[in-house]
C-alpha cells in the first residue's frame, strides 16, 4: 500500500483513467488506518499476517522479516548479509512451485540489504519531504512504510521472473513505469516501493479483476523508455551480485497489478498487508502451473534433439479443449457455441495487436444446435419497435445500462444515452437494476431472438422452397434412385409445413421441366433442347405447393429414376440448365440443390477436363485448379443470392468434375459441397441418405443476412466461409442452418483503446421455416488487454485454428499449396518466437521450446492443417475434386467438428466390445474413450480400432486379432477382400456392441454421416489411403511428422530468437 | 389479371398477408406495393372514410373491401372487371375470417397469417381469366352494387393524407414558433424592467451601504 504514495503525486496528472484514482486512494485509506496513526501499529501487523497464513510458512517468516526490516531500515540499520542468497535464490526459479516456496525468503534478505545502499544514496529522507504533503496526514506513515516496501519488491522480483512475470510481461511494466515516471522526479526511491505493491495485488488481480490491467497500461505506456534507463541504475546500484538488471524489474511488473486487489480489499487494511506475504506465493504457485507446465513438456532442456519424447507431445486427446475463462468472467456472454473469439483479451493498440501474430478474430455459428433446455428465448417488441441504439444500431443487450430512473440507457458499446420507449419503462431498483429484469430475457440472456416488425422486411416472408436439378445423363450408380427414395421419404418433414414449395428439372444434353399443377394425376415432362435460349415453358406449376401436389409429386419421384435407367445421353447441360432454375426460382428464392455427376460439357459454362494436369502441379499455375475456370459461374452465384437462393452442389463422380468451378455456386450462396467420389448407392448410400436428408430437413433461416458489430475503435475488417458480402460488412446468406460457421478478423481502428472492454454483437435477421422474421442476436464481452502474455492466456486454439484453416485454404486459391503450408507455419513460428521472447530474459530457456497453455495444440493442429486433404502434399496426394470439395467444406464447418476432421478420433475398441455391458452404462463412464495419438506406434496389430473424423469411421483390424472375433464382426467372409465386406449386424454380442458404438458415435454429430470403411492391417493400398496417410503424426510421403515438425517450428523460433 | 394482393389490419396497418410471388409480371412491383402500403397507413389514421374504393393508380387499380376492420386489398389491370376483383376480395374475406378470424386482433408480429398466402394463390388463379365459364357468371350476378363504389386517383387519396400530414406541421410548427415568441417576449419585458429599475436599486444599494458603512465606521 505503502507503495502507491509516490504515486500520488503522479494522480493528477492522470485524472483521466478512472482506475489510477481510485487505486492510489483506496491505498491510503485502508493503510492509513494502520499506518498512519502510529508506525508501531503497522510494524505489529505484518508480523501477525505472517502467522495468520500458515501454508507458506517460509513466505510468511519472510514477511516477518520484512517488517522487522522494515523497521531497521528507517533508522538506516541495513542487513548487509543478504547478499549471497538473492544471488543464489534467483536461478531457483524456473523449477516447479515446490522449490518457489523457500526461495523468497533468502531473497528477501537480499532485498533488505538493498535499503542501506539506497537511504545512502537517495536519502530517504530528502526524497520523502517532498512526498508527505500529498498524503497529508499519512507523513508518518510513508516513511515507515517504505522500508518495508523495497523488501517486497525485491522478494517478489525473482519470483515474478519466474513464474508471475509471464503471463504478461508486457503490459506490468508500463503501469510501473508510470508511476515511476511521476515519482521518479523527485525521487528514485520511490520506484522500488511502487514496486513492492505490485507483486501483491497481482495475484489477486488475476482472479478478480480481469478487465484491470489495460487502463493501467495505457497510461503507463509514454512513460517506459524512461523508465528502464532510470530503473537499471538502481538495480546495480543496490544489489550489484544480480546478474539480471531486468529481474528486479520485471519483478514490479509481475505485482504490477495489485491495485485491483487492494482496491477490492478495500476496510481490510491489514489483510492487505498480509497479502504481500501470502497471497503472492499462492498466486505464482499458480502463475507456474498456468505457463510452466506447458514448457517443461516442450522438450527436455539441453539435450533437445536426441531428448525429445514423442509421448509428452502435447495432444488434443480429449476433443476440442475450450477455455470457458471469458464465460466466467462475463457470464451474460452469449455461449460460446455461437461465438468464439480467438483470444478473449482483445489488444489495446495496434502495436499489440501487430505482436500478435495469430489471427485475431472471431468464429460465429449464428444457429449452432444448442441443447434442450437452451434454446434462444424470443422477444416479442410489438408496438414498441426494437429497441436498438440510436448511433451504432446495437441492440438491447444485458450489458446496456439504464439510468435516470430507468428513462435512459447507456449503449454499452458506444456508451450513448438512449431514451427508453414509454411502453418500454420500467423503473430501478436500489441496486439500479430493471425491477422486471427476470421477465426480460434480452437484459439477461447473450442470445436472444427478436420477432422483427415491417421494416426489416423488404418483402413478405418467404416460404421455404426446395428446388431440385438432377443430372440424368447416363447415371449407373444408383444415385437417382437413392435420392428420389431420399426426397420422397423426407417430404413430410420437409420444413415450412403448409407452404413448403418444391419443383424439379433434370438434365442431359436437353432440358426436362415437370408441370406438377395439383389438378394433374402425373407430372408433365417438358422436354427443351434449345441450350442457347433458355426459356421456362409454364409460368406457374414448375414450383408447386407441396402439400397442394402432393401426390403429383410422389408420382414423379417414384418415376423419375426408371425413366432414366436406360438413359445412354452422356452429355450434361448443366448451365443452362442452372440458369433456367434461377428463371423458376428467382421470384421466391429458397434453396437449390444440385446432384451432378459429370462434367459440365454443353451450353454456356461448358467446362473441360484441366484437373489431372500433372505438368502445373508445383508451377506459379497451380493454383487456377482451384479456382473457378468460367465466370459464368461467379456470375450465377452472384445473381443467386441477389434472389436468395442458396445453392448445395452434390457431386458423384469418380471422374474430375471440376467441383472447383462447380462449387462456386455454394461458396457464393452460403451453400455446401457434398462430394461422393465414385459413389455406388451399395455402398454410399447410407451416406447420401443421410446426408441429402438432413440438408433439407433441418432448420433453415431463409433469405438472411448477417451483421457482427463491436465497440469502438474496433473492426472486422475480413471475412472467410461460404457466403457473399453484400456491403462491407453485411453477409448475404441465403439460408444458414446450424453447421455453418464464418470466421471474421478484426483490426484495431485506433492505435489506442481507452475502453477496458469490447463488446461483439452478431445480429443475423432471418426468415424461419414457420414464415416469421427474427432477428437473432448474440452478444458477448471481452475485456481488452495491455499486455501479450495476457492475449496468450486467453487464446482459444479452437477459433484459432478455425480462423486459420479458412485463411490458408483461401491463400491456396491464389498460390500454390506449398505456400499456403508455409503460411502456415511461418505464422505459427512467428508466434511462439514472440512469446519466447517475452520470457527469454528471465528465464534460461537454453534448449527448450515454450509456449503457452492455452496454445498447446497449436503446432500439432497446424500440421494437421498441412496435411488435411485440402492441402496436404501436391498432385498424387489427393484427387483435385476431392481436394476442392474437402476446402470448400472446410470454409463452412464450425469449431468443433472442424477440430475434429483435422485431428481425429482414435480409439482402440476391441476391448470395449468383449465387454458385456450395455451402452447406457457405458455413455456414462468416458474414461475408456480416451484418444490415442495419431501414430501408426499407436495400433497394435492385435486390436480393432476405430478412426473417426467425423465424415467417415476407418475400422483397422490388426493382423493379429483373433479370426473368432472378425468372423463375429464380419460374419462368413471375413477372410475375403475388405473392400467388399460391408458391415451390418450380426447376431451375436459383438457385432451389437460394434453397431451400437457406430450409431452412438453418429448420433452424437448428425451434420454428416460417418460410413464405415474396413481395413485390415498390411492391406494395400486400401490401408494407407484411409489411415495411413491420416495418421497425422507420422512422417508420411515426404511430410513431417509430429516430432520433426515441433523440432522444425523449434529450430525457427529460435532464429533470430 | 390480379396483380397483388394484400391483407392488412385497419388499426395500425400492420399487414397480416400477401400473395405469394406477387408482382412477377409487374415491372415496378415494389413501387406499386409501396404505394398500397401508404393507402393502409392512411386507412389506419382514419383519413379515408369508405370502407370499398377503387383506387388508380398508372395501368392499374387498387380496389380494396374493409370488413371486420380488415383490409384486402388487390391490384389488378385497369382493364379487369371491377365486379369480379371485389367477388376476389369477398372470397378472401371468408375464407380469412373462417380461418382467422379469431386471432386477427391478437396477431403481434407482421404477416402473421403470412401461411394464408397458399389460399390467395390458389384463389388469383381461379380469377386469372376473365373469361372462363365460372368468372361469367359471376359478372352476370349482381350480388354488389359495385358502380357505387367510388373511383378516385391514388394521388387524391394519397394526397389527403400529404395534406393533412402538412397542415398539422405546419401547425405544429406555429405552435413551437408562437411559443418561442412568447418566451422571447417575457425575457425583452424582464430585460426592460431591470434596464428600467436597475439604475434606481443600485443608487439605492449604495445609499445603503454608505449608511451601514457609516455605522460601521462610527
Amino acid at each position: 500500500m505503502g507503495t502507491e504514495y509516490p504515486n500520488s503525486p503522479a494522480i493528477p496528472s492522470r485524472p483521466a483513467s478512472p482506475f489510477s484514482v481510485p487505486q492510489s486512494s483506496t491505498p491510503f485509506k485502508s493503510s492509513g488506518p494502520v499506518v498512519g496513526p502510529e508506525a508501531s501499529a503497522f510494524r505489529h501487523a505484518p508480523p501477525s499476517s505472517s502467522q495468520i497464513t500458515p501454508p507458506s510458512s517460509s513466505y510468511g517468516s519472510m514477511v516477518g522479516t520484512e517488517a522487522s526490516a522494515f523497521r531497521t531500515i528507517p533508522s538506516g540499520m541495513p542487513n548487509g548479509a543478504a547478499r549471497p542468497p538473492p544471488t543464489s535464490g534467483f536461478p531457483n526459479m524456473p523449477p516447479a512451485a515446490g522449490p518457489y516456496q523457500h526461495f523468497p525468503a533468502p531473497q528477501f534478505s537480499s532485498i533488505a540489504q538493498v535499503p542501506p545502499p539506497r537511504t545512502s544514496l537517495a536519502g530517504q529522507p530528502v526524497l520523502w519531504p517532498p512526498v508527505r504533503p500529498v498524503s497529508g496526514s499519512f507523513s508518518t506513515s510513508p516513511v515507515s512504510l517504505n522500508p518495508t516496501q523495497p523488501p517486497p519488491v525485491q522478494m517478489g522480483s525473482p519470483p515474478q521472473s519466474g513464474s508471475m512475470v509471464q503471463p504478461d510481461p508486457v503490459a506490468p511494466r508500463s503501469p510501473i513505469d508510470s508511476q515511476f515516471s511521476a515519482a521518479r522526479a523527485t525521487m528514485q526511491l520511490s520506484s522500488p516501493t511502487a514496486g513492492s505493491v505490485y507483486p501483491v495485488a497481482r495475484p489477486s488481480f488475476q482472479s478478480s479483476f480481469p478487465g484491470y490491467i489495460s487502463q493501467q497500461t495505457t497510461a503507463g505506456a509514454q512513460a517506459q523508455p524512461r523508465q528502464s534507463l532510470a530503473f537499471h541504475p538502481k538495480p546495480g546500484g543496490y544489489v550489484p551480485p544480480m546478474p539480471a538488471a531486468s529481474s528486479p524489474y520485471f519483478a514490479q511488473q509481475g505485482g504490477y497489478a495489485a491495485p485491483p486487489s487492494v482496491a477490492s480489499q478495500l476496510g481490510h487494511p491489514r489483510e492487505q498487508i498480509r497479502h504481500p506475504g501470502s497471497t503472492h506465493p499462492m498466486a505464482v504457485m499458480q502463475g507456474l502451473v498456468e505457463d510452466f507446465s506447458s514448457f517443461s513438456i516442450g522438450s527436455v532442456p539441453g539435450s533437445f534433439d536426441s531428448g525429445l519424447d514423442s509421448k509428452v507431445l502435447p495432444r488434443p486427446l480429449e476433443g476440442d479443449l475450450e477455455r470457458n475463462t471469458l464465460s466466467e468472467m462475463f457470464p451474460l456472454n452469449c455461449s460460446s457455441r455461437y461465438l468464439r473469439l480467438t483470444t478473449s483479451g482483445i489488444p489495446n493498440s495496434q502495436s499489440l495487436a501487430s505482436r500478435w501474430h495469430l489471427p485475431l478474430g472471431a468464429v460465429v455459428c449464428p444457429l449452432a444446435e444448442a441443447p434442450n433446455g437452451e434454446e434462444v428465448p424470443v422477444v416479442n417488441f410489438a408496438q414498441t419497435g426494437i429497441i436498438r441504439c440510436k448511433r451504432c444500431r446495437t441492440y438491447v443487450n444485458p450489458y446496456v445500462t439504464f439510468t435516470d430512473g430507468g428513462r435512459k440507457w447507456r449503449c454499452n458499446s458506444c456508451a450513448l444515452l438512449n431514451d427508453v420507449p414509454g411502453e418500454y419503462f420500467a423503473h430501478l431498483d436500489a441496486s439500479g437494476r430493471r425491477i422486471d429484469l427476470d421477465q426480460r430475457p434480452e437484459l439477461t440472456k447473450g442470445s436472444v431472438e427478436f420477432i422483427a416488425p415491417t421494416d426489416y422486411m423488404v418483402r413478405p416472408p418467404m416460404p421455404p422452397l426446395y428446388f431440385f436439378l438432377i443430372d440424368v445423363s447416363a447415371v449407373r450408380s444408383g444415385m437417382l434412385e437413392v435420392v428420389a427414395q431420399t426426397i420422397k421419404s423426407c417430404l413430410d418433414n420437409l420444413l415450412g409445413f403448409s407452404r413448403t414449395q418444391i419443383g424439379f428439372i433434370t438434365y442431359d444434353s436437353t432440358l426436362h421441366f415437370y408441370n406438377m399443377k395439383s389438378s394433374l394425376n402425373q407430372p408433365q415432362m417438358m422436354v427443351m433442347s434449345d441450350l442457347d435460349d433458355v426459356f421456362i415453358p409454364l409460368p406457374d406449376d414448375l414450383v408447386v405447393n407441396l402439400s397442394e401436389s402432393r401426390t403429383v409429386v410422389d408420382a414423379f419421384l417414384d418415376s423419375f429414376p426408371s425413366m432414366f435407367q436406360e438413359n445412354t445421353n452422356v452429355e450434361s447441360a448443366f448451365g443452362p440448365a442452372l440458369r433456367a432454375a434461377f428463371m423458376v426460382m428467382s421470384q421466391l428464392g429458397g434453396k437449390l440443390l444440385i446432384f451432378q455427376h459429370s462434367l459440365p460439357s454443353l451450353g454456356v459454362g461448358r467446362l473441360r477436363l484441366r484437373g489431372d494436369d500433372i505438368r502445373v502441379y508445383g508451377t506459379d499455375k497451380e493454383h487456377i485448379l482451384r479456382i473457378p475456370e468460367d465466370p459464368f459461374y461467379k456470375q450465377m452465384a452472384a445473381d443467386f443470392t441477389k434472389n436468395q437462393v442458396a445453392v448445395n452442389v452434390y457431386g458423384f463422380s469418380d471422374k474430375y468434375t471440376d467441383l472447383a468451378t462447380l462449387g462456386t455456386l455454394a461458396k457464393y450462396t452460403g451453400g455446401q459441397v457434398y462430394y461422393y467420389p465414385s459413389f455406388q448407392a451399395a455402398v454410399h448410400k447410407d451416406k447420401l441418405c443421410h446426408e441429402l436428408a438432413r440438408d433439407i430437413t433441418r432448420e433453415t433461416a431463409w433469405e438472411s443476412v448477417m451483421r457482427i458489430r463491436c465497440g469502438k475503435g474496433v473492426r472486422f475488417t475480413t471475412y472467410h466461409g461460404n457466403f457473399m458480402l453484400r456491403s462491407t460488412d453485411l453477409i448475404a446468406l441465403p439460408a444458414v442452418d446450424c453447421d455453418k460457421a464464418y470466421a471474421m478478423q478484426l483490426s484495431l481502428e485506433e492505435t489506442l483503446l481507452t475502453s477496458q472492454t469490447v463488446y461483439f454483437q452478431v445480429a443475423l435477421l432471418y426468415t424461419s421455416s414457420s414464415g416469421e422474421r427474427r432477428i437473432r442476436v448474440h452478444t458477448a464481452a471481452a475485456p481488452v488487454v495491455a499486455d501479450l502474455g495476457e492475449m496468450y492466456r486467453m487464446a482459444d486454439t479452437g477459433a484459432i485454428i478455425s480462423l486459420f484453416t479458412r485463411l490458408a485454404i483461401e491463400k491456396t486459391l491464389t498460390s500454390k499449396l506449398e505456400e499456403a503450408r508455409k503460411s502456415v507455419q511461418l505464422r505459427i513460428v512467428k508466434a511462439l518466437r514472440e512469446y519466447r521472447n517475452l520470457h527469454a530474459v528471465q528465464h534460461r530457456l537454453g534448449g527448450r521450446m515454450i509456449y503457452p497453455e492455452s496454445l498447446k495444440c497449436l503446432p500439432l493442429y497446424g500440421l494437421a492443417i498441412c496435411k488435411s486433404i485440402a492441402l496436404r502434399g501436391g498432385y498424387a496426394n489427393a484427387q483435385p475434386d476431392e481436394r476442392c470439395a474437402a476446402g470448400y467444406t472446410m470454409m463452412a464447418l464450425p469449431v468443433k467438428k472442424m477440430l475434429k476432421l483435422l485431428y481425429p478420433q482414435l480409439i482402440r475398441i476391441d476391448e470395449y466390445l468383449l465387454k458385456k455391458t450395455s451402452l447406457a452404462e457405458d455413455s456414462k463412464d468416458k474414461g475408456i474413450w480416451k484418444g490415442l495419438p495419431l501414430a501408426a506406434g499407436s495400433l497394435d496389430p492385435q486390436g480393432l480400432y476405430l478412426y473417426d473424423d467425423g465424415f467417415r469411421f476407418v475400422l483397422w483390424f490388426g493382423s493379429m486379432l483373433s479370426p473368432d472375433r472378425v468372423k463375429n464382426l464380419l460374419g462368413e467372409n471375413f477372410a475375403a477382400d475388405y473392400s467388399k465386406v460391408s458391415l451390418r449386424e450380426l447376431d451375436n454380442e459383438i457385432s451389437r456392441n460394434l453397431m451400437g458404438l457406430l450409431n452412438k458415435y453418429r448420433e452424437s454429430d448428425s451434420s454428416y454421416y460417418q460410413l464405415s470403411y474396413l481395413v485390415r492391417q498390411g492391406e494395400k493400398p486400401r490401408e494407407g489411403y484411409f489411415l495411413l496417410t491420416n495418421l497425422i503424426e507420422d512422417p508420411v510421403g515426404g511430410a513431417n511428422g509430429y516430432l520433426d515438425w515441433i523440432m522444425q517450428l523449434h529450430r525457427q523460433v529460435q532464429q533470430n530468437a | 389479371m390480379v396483380k397483388l394482393t394484400m391483407i392488412a389490419r385497419v388499426t395500425d396497418g400492420l399487414p397480416l398477408a400477401e400473395g405469394l410471388d406477387d408482382g412477377r409480371d409487374v415491372p415496378d412491383a415494389d413501387f406499386y406495393k409501396q404505394q398500397a402500403k401508404s393507402l393502409f397507413k392512411n386507412l389506419s389514421m382514419g383519413q379515408i372514410d369508405a370502407s370499398r374504393m377503387s383506387v388508380e393508380t398508372g395501368p392499374y387499380v387498387f380496389h380494396y373491401n374493409i370488413e371486420g376492420r380488415v383490409c384486402y386489398l388487390t391490384m389488378c389491370d385497369r382493364s379487369y372487371p371491377k365486379k369480379l376483383a371485389f367477388q376476389y376480395l369477398e372470397d378472401l374475406k371468408n375464407e380469412f375470417e373462417r380461418v382467422n378470424g379469431s386471432q386477427i386482433e391478437t396477431a403481434a408480429r407482421p404477416y402473421a397469417f403470412i401461411k394464408f398466402d397458399t389460399f390467395i394463390q390458389k384463389t388469383k388463379k381461379l380469377y386469372q381469366d376473365t373469361r372462363t365459364q365460372r368468372n361469367i357468371t359471376k359478372l352476370n350476378d349482381e350480388l354488389y352494387e359495385v358502380h357505387q363504389i367510388m373511383t378516385r386517383n391514388v394521388q387524391e387519396v394519397l394526397g389527403v393524407g400529404e395534406k393533412l400530414d402538412q397542415v398539422s406541421q405546419m401547425s405544429s410548427r406555429l405552435t413551437s414558433e408562437s411559443r418561442i415568441y412568447a418566451d422571447k417576449a417575457r425575457d425583452l419585458n424582464r430585460q426592460a424592467l431591470i434596464r428600467k429599475w436597475a439604475p434606481v436599486a443600485i443608487v439605492i444599494g449604495v445609499v445603503i451601504l454608505l449608511f451601514w458603512a457609516k455605522n460601521k465606521i462610527w
